[in-house]
């Protein structure tokens, strides 16, 4: 037993391929403009719950792959997304995070679009030419489709549909999003210090229970390993397979939580599902509050994160009160768990930044249960097929016969 | 005679809100709860501008808020120190005899281990003041916080 040389800690873990992932992934600037081209510009995104969008023109604004988008009720009911930049001089046209505009009027020149997109007014338009006229100057309009009150949008007119996107990965959370009325009743967010991967992958990895001193006491114990079901699915989502349990009465304060507040839809109190949806957005639901959180990259080493929590909508006021408590024991910038994650993130982020760190280990194999890696596995392998590099050697090595001729 | 009444009641006031501001500081939350009454309550509330609604992001009553002080050494936390800045503003008499609503706002700065401070949060504190000729304490906190991104967050009372 001794500590490694540099050879050792700099040569890639005897692991089979798609079981470590080298800290490159994390750092360099080329894999990451792979990843908005090929990733966040061809994948569907959460953009926002649509108890955000309740009344006709009704929007929030998203920030999604280095761009601002208008996500937008129309009075048909309809939610329709666009860029959220003017056709005629590219000014940003809403810069308020929500809010109803019958008309989206551009600040600059007074352009005006409605909630379908569709230019409606250009102020003097006899100066301009026949090619500069309102029917030929509306917004950029984004494929959005809402599923169990989840607003999604992509940028790519030629994606697969959603449900061929997400497949059967939704289908745990069915009864829970889409058999009674949610509405957010928490938003906040959050600039790390580290990768977006870094972030989504503390939703992946179960192993890390151990980090978090509540799940020690909650969860760990909570039922068998052995008995724990995790699921992964095609595009690189998973999650748990069947419900996790958590006894809330081994973490001091928490005992009794769920008697407060009738549980979600088809849950118990005690039970704990997730899914982690490729790229970065994972729904967590503990019996009686939902949890969505998305990664938002907005540079290699700095991640925008938003986080949501989702209650029943109309609920008794003493309701409200427990699933908020119960929300924010675990959740929100100032709950037990969260913040240890953000350390977590930005601590490994830290690591790889001057390639101190070299490889990340995500080999546990539990045939689906207890703590496999598979989902961040699964994750991986998507990442791999859709940016054409190698997770565990993401920057093609020097050809040392070119260099040669070269010199 | 009220105006004199109000100084001396702000007079009084501002040891507790700036003790109560140093014993956070220091981490020392069994000298904070000396601070306050029993039964307490404290909360902090966000207006968020997505939303449009009024958030809750932390609430404790007195045995939650022992409870919480009682676990932080288990927890992994933002590691370094906070530094509250606090400024008595308004001291006005409440609809209850005996109790003052004091607002107050704050600063509140983070000095990491290599010794770099930045702003972490601002925003008011609006408590309400049992004072009485034995005691003067707090009985409620409403943390009001401006400041929505709070990094990886923190596990204690702003």
């Amino acid at each position: 037993m001794s500590a490694r040389s540099k050879s050792s800690w700099e040569t890639a873990p005897r692991l089979p391929a798609g079981h470590f992932v080298s800290g490159l992934v994390y750092t360099d600037p080329d894999v990451y403009q792979d990843e908005i081209d090929n990733i966040f510009s061809k994948t569907w995104r959460f953009a926002c719950h649509e108890s955000e969008l309740l009344e006709p023109f009704d929007y929030r604004v998203i920030d999604h792959a280095g761009q601002s988008l208008i996500c937008i009720r129309g009075d048909d009911g309809e939610v329709r997304a666009f860029l959220n930049v003017c056709s005629h001089r590219g000014g940003k046209l809403l810069t308020e995070p929500s809010g109803n505009a019958r008309l989206i009027t551009c600040f600059y020149h007074r352009w005006t679009y409605d909630s379908l997109g569709a230019c409606t007014g250009i102020p003097r338009p006899s100066g301009y030419s026949k090619e500069v006229a309102k029917d030929t100057m509306g917004l950029r309009g984004l494929r959005t489709t809402v599923k169990h009150g989840l607003v999604f949008i992509s940028l790519d007119e030629g994606a697969p549909d959603l449900d061929a996107f997400i497949g059967a990965s939704l289908d745990q959370f069915s009864e829970m999003l889409g058999s009674t009325p949610l509405e957010v009743f928490h938003y906040n967010r959050a600039v790390l210090n580290c990768n977006w991967k870094a972030w989504h992958e503390t939703n992946m990895d179960l192993y890390h229970e151990f980090m978090h001193v509540v799940l020690r006491q909650t969860q760990v114990s909570a039922m068998p390993m052995e008995d724990r079901r995790l699921i992964t699915f095609q595009n690189g989502h998973g999650g748990s397979g069947g419900d996790l349990k958590a006894a809330y009465d081994g973490y001091e304060g928490f005992a009794g939580r769920g008697g407060d507040v009738p549980p979600l839809p088809g849950t118990d109190p005690t039970d704990f599902r997730f899914v982690d949806l490729f790229p970065s957005t994972a729904i967590i639901a503990r019996g009686t509050v939902i949890r969505i959180d998305t990664a938002t990259p907005l540079g290699p080493d700095k991640t925008l994160l938003e986080m949501r929590g989702l209650g029943v909508k109309g609920e008794p006021q003493e309701h409200r009160q427990a699933r908020q408590r119960h929300h924010n024991q675990y959740w929100g910038p100032f709950g037990r768990n969260v913040p240890e994650d953000m350390i977590a993130a930005e601590a490994c982020a830290d690591s790889f930044r001057n390639q101190a760190g070299r490889y990340q280990i995500i080999a546990r194999d539990e045939n689906l249960t207890g703590q496999d890696d598979a989902i961040l596995r699964a994750f991986y392998k998507e990442w791999g097929e859709r940016t054409g590099r190698d997770p565990g050697n993401p920057i093609e090595p020097a050809d040392p016969v070119s260099d040669q001729v070269r010199a | 005679m009220n105006d004199l009444k109000r100084l001396l009641e702000g007079e009084a006031v501002r040891p507790l809100i700036g003790g109560a501001s140093l014993a956070l500081d220091d981490g020392d939350y069994a000298r904070f709860l000396g601070y306050c009454d029993d039964p307490f309550n404290y909360r902090i509330r966000v207006w968020s501008p997505d939303l449009k609604k009024d958030m809750t992001w932390l609430e404790h009553d007195r045995e939650g808020l022992i409870e919480l002080f009682k676990s932080l050494p288990e927890h992994l936390q933002r590691q370094g120190r906070l530094h509250r800045q606090v400024t008595v503003a308004t001291v006005e008499a409440s609809n209850v005899d005996g109790f003052l609503v004091v607002t107050s706002p704050f600063v509140v700065h983070h000095t990491n281990l290599e010794g770099q401070t930045h702003t972490l949060a601002v925003g008011r504190y609006i408590d309400i003041v049992n004072m009485t000729d034995e005691k003067i304490v707090l009985t409620a906190r409403d943390v009001m916080l401006d400041t929505r991104d709070l990094g990886i967050g923190l596990h204690v009372p702003i």
